[in-house]
């Protein structure tokens, strides 16, 4: 049922106004996900996704409740390794080696991508702390070094200016905006290829959503950044492509505009327009 | 339209009338009723048991006066009032009364009061404690001049000075010069005390070394045989080494025996209400005071005197009486070290357990035989512990390691060391609960934001999981110590004795004897209750030494929680 899902640049018309991912400039394929499937136990989860992901692009996740965004989004950097049963199918290529491939070191692979989560989770331990831990878990230990990846971290995360005299505090005393681009700055302290953000909104108030909107149309261009989203509003402002799923489908992948004025499928219209989900 | 359907129910029979009151049980008023009632019993249980043990206890050394009682059938008794109760009098008893008290105690429904007086002189009544019912009684009184003499032996003395001899100044009479008397006792308890520290110290050490001699000898024996030239070589040098000694013996004999002879000089004569007369040394006297002559000032400073005594002195009088400080120290060195054996050992356990084994049927059975073994009553603990630590690896040790002491078992018997790894073991089931659901209470969120760092799964548990965790493991230890400074059941097969010559620590390499038997509070608690000869004389000891183990192990308790609480801090920042 599904098909492999195709870039549109194609089928984009002259008269239209340019996609924004021209403005971050295409610079080839960074991620590509071919006939992935997926089962937790004897549940099948996903069917056979494709997509590939531009390099430099943001590209959002959208879909109701339940129809694979978030597994599919943590299939990419393994996370659902965690989860005991699981079993996949398809490949998932970064630069072109399949991060399944039992050859992979899965530490390593994570390490190239950064993930941001659904509730701001900072580690229990100073802002510094947080920000260097991916750092330190690669074994640097020169401070110089740390306290440089700590103010480029943040400055990237659009923090420092706000905490550059609270380094020392734990992190946990930060509010919930300033603890999600926290967590940003965490991921992207390593400098990764991919950035994953898993409704890095859903806990936080339209200010603070509104703030790390800002940021990510920011680190556009900078990082690849996938992110799964509730909120179509949303997925219609930040992202360059949209990606559509529905019951561990890919109904529908192109240029955001396209998806959201002009959607190809039935399917896709009806979630856009709030029909149905 | 389907959902609206669900949410509304499909009525298949008609609904039943509501009514426009909930019944009793359903608003839960008689639970609330319940639950608190049950909460309440608790607590009126815990506080009542902890006042009663309070009370008894810090009234325990507070100085009583001494009672003088004139019996109707003649005779004297002086003592220090203990309590009263009532009580149904025999009726020999009754026959030998007059008639008046007979027909007042029949009034009373046969029964007559009675009061318990401490009488002390033991070596001359063959009895502390005497019971004297009201109507024997013809007067009381508490003259000014009766004094209460604690002394080293015998327990205490109920009576009068009758003479002083301080070197040669007699002072017989009336009125003893208690300031003079006080002075001199005081130079005679520091002689006493000089010639403890040779006779324990001095002579102690001399004897350690001649023992550590003659064991090098037997080492060498052992090592060598007989008749090698290394033998002969060790012989000579410990031949040498022990005539050193015995002179270094010799000399300190000499000197402790010249204390002993000018302690001599200081004699104090007591005599009891009856006339008795009993003559003991100034030095033996521990504290000497006049029990009706006391001011508020004065009964304050036998308070804390005893105290003092009890928290820093040795025991004597079968652990009657004297101090409890080495008991305090095998208490709180026996935890300790539990707590250092059961900690890494359950928080390791748990760690595997919870974060590498593989989730199964096997996990399983091995999680609830954990539990399980908190169940086990803990004198099976102390018997493995005695047949598998002391007579197994003990032995073992004994033979490797001492050959040159066996007989003798050094580490072949019951021991501290043996004693805190049996309750380590008796306590590592709370230990490993407690880090389980602290390590599964650690929020996923924070392991997975770790992992996605590119942490790997060892680094997530040591930076992430340990430290989250830390609190609830230190809540479990915080038990665990609890129940192990509790036990005593298992303690009396694996270590605590009634009496230990020595600490567990003092001077001598290796300054740590683990091998040695040691006091416990607990035990001590037992043994003066229900083994001591007079148990009436041991009850007071009881309370109060209860009402130290609660103090020390709430002592101990409130400072794992302290450090608890810091850490909680360190970790759980409130939101703003």
């Amino acid at each position: 049922m599904a098909q492999p899902a195709t870039l549109l640049d194609a089928e984009r018309k002259d008269d239209e106004p340019p996609a924004r991912h021209e403005r971050a400039g295409a610079q080839g394929i960074a991620l590509e996900i071919a006939g992935f499937s997926l089962w937790y136990g004897e549940t099948q989860a996903l069917f056979d996704n494709t997509v590939a992901v531009q390099k430099g692009f943001v590209t959002a996740l959208i879909g109701p409740s339940g129809c694979g965004k978030s597994t599919l989004l943590r299939a990419i950097n393994r996370m659902n390794d965690l989860i005991e049963g699981v079993r996949i199918a398809g490949e998932i290529r970064l630069d072109g080696v399949d991060v399944y491939d039992p050859r992979v070191d899965v530490i390593a692979l994570r390490k190239r991508m950064g993930m941001v989560f659904q509730k701001p989770n900072p580690f229990p331990m100073s802002v510094f702390d947080n920000v260097v831990y991916p750092l330190r878990v690669d074994g640097v230990r020169n401070r110089a070094v740390l306290g440089e990846a700590c103010e480029r971290a943040l400055r990237g995360a659009a923090l420092w200016e706000e905490v550059k005299d609270r380094l020392g505090d734990n992190a946990l005393g930060l509010s919930g905006g300033q603890q999600q681009r926290l967590c940003i700055a965490r991921a992207i302290a390593v400098e990764p290829d991919v950035l994953l953000m898993d409704e890095p909104c859903s806990a936080l108030d339209p200010l603070a959503t509104a703030r790390i909107e800002e940021l990510v149309d920011e680190l556009r261009g900078r990082y690849t950044i996938i992110i799964v989203t509730h909120n179509m509003q949303q997925a219609a402002r930040v992202s360059d492509n949209t990606a559509f799923m529905y019951l561990g489908r890919m109904i529908e992948y192109g240029d955001t505009q396209m998806v959201f004025t002009n959607p190809r499928r039935r399917r896709t219209a009806d979630y856009v327009t709030g029909r149905f989900g | 339209m389907e959902a609206r359907a669900r949410e509304v129910g499909t009525p298949l029979s008609a609904p039943p009338a509501v009514r426009r009151t909930s019944d009793l049980a359903a608003r839960g008023e008689p639970f609330l009723w319940l639950f608190g009632g049950a909460l309440g019993l608790g607590i009126f249980m815990i506080v009542g048991f902890l006042l009663l043990v309070a009370w008894n206890g810090i009234s325990t050394f507070w100085p009583k006066p001494i009672e003088v009682v004139a019996l109707k059938g003649g005779g004297l008794v002086a003592g220090e009032p203990t309590r009263a109760e009532s009580f149904r009098p025999g009726p020999e008893r009754l026959a030998g009364l007059d008639a008046a008290a007979r027909a007042a105690i029949e009034r009373n429904g046969g029964h007559a009061r009675r009061t318990l007086y401490r009488i002390g002189n033991y070596d001359l009544y063959n009895e502390d404690f005497r019971w004297v019912a009201d109507f024997e009684v013809a007067g009381a009184s508490r003259p000014a001049d009766m004094v209460f003499v604690e002394r080293l032996e015998w327990g205490p003395f109920v009576g009068r000075i009758k003479e002083v001899d301080l070197d040669g100044a007699r002072s017989a009479g009336a009125a003893p010069d208690l300031g003079r008397l006080s002075s001199a006792h005081a130079a005679a308890r520091a002689r006493w005390q000089r010639l403890r520290e040779i006779e324990r110290g001095a002579i102690g050490e001399v004897n350690h070394d001649l023992n550590a001699e003659r064991l090098r000898l037997r080492r060498a024996a052992l090592d060598h045989g007989r008749d090698g030239p290394r033998f002969r070589q060790v012989e000579a040098e410990v031949a040498a080494r022990t005539a050193a000694l015995e002179r270094a013996y010799a000399g300190l004999t000499a000197e402790a025996e010249a204390i002993r002879k000018e302690d001599g000089k200081f004699r104090l004569t007591l005599a009891e209400i009856g006339g008795k007369e009993k003559t003991v040394p100034l030095s033996e006297v521990v504290r000497l005071y006049p029990a009706n002559d006391l001011s508020l000032w004065g009964k304050l400073r036998v308070y804390v005197s005893r105290w003092a005594e009890f928290l820093s002195d040795e025991p004597r009088e079968a652990n009657t009486e004297g101090g409890v400080l080495p008991a305090i120290f095998g208490t709180a060195a026996m935890t300790l070290l539990m707590v250092l054996v059961v900690a890494p050992f359950g928080v390791l356990a748990a760690l595997y357990l919870r974060e590498y084994a593989k989730q199964g049927k096997l996990v399983s059975v091995v999680r609830i035989s954990v539990n399980n073994l908190a169940g086990v009553p803990s004198i099976v603990y102390g018997v493995f512990g005695l047949g598998f630590f002391a007579y197994i690896v003990g032995a073992t040790i004994d033979q490797l390691v001492f050959p040159e002491r066996l007989p003798n078992p050094t580490f072949g018997t019951g021991g501290l060391l043996w004693s805190s790894l049996t309750l380590a073991l008796l306590t590592v089931p709370v230990v490993v609960v407690a880090t389980e659901e602290a390590l599964a209470a650690v929020p996923r969120s924070m392991r997975e934001g770790s992992l996605a760092c590119g942490a790997s799964k060892w680094q997530t548990i040591r930076y992430i999981v340990l430290p989250r965790a830390m609190p609830g493991i230190m809540t479990g230890l915080i038990l665990a110590m609890a129940r192990g400074a509790g036990e005593v059941a298992p303690l009396m097969l694996v270590g605590v004795v009634k009496l230990a010559p020595e600490l567990p620590v003092d001077g001598f390499f290796p300054y740590i004897h683990l091998e040695r038997s040691f006091m416990h509070l607990g035990f001590h608690i037992y043994d003066v209750g229900f083994q001591s000869r007079n148990s009436e004389a041991g009850k007071p000891m009881v309370f109060v030494t209860t009402l130290l183990l609660i103090g020390l192990i709430a002592a101990m308790n409130a400072t794992a929680i302290y450090l608890r609480n810091r850490l909680k801090r360190k970790y759980a920042v409130g939101h703003f």
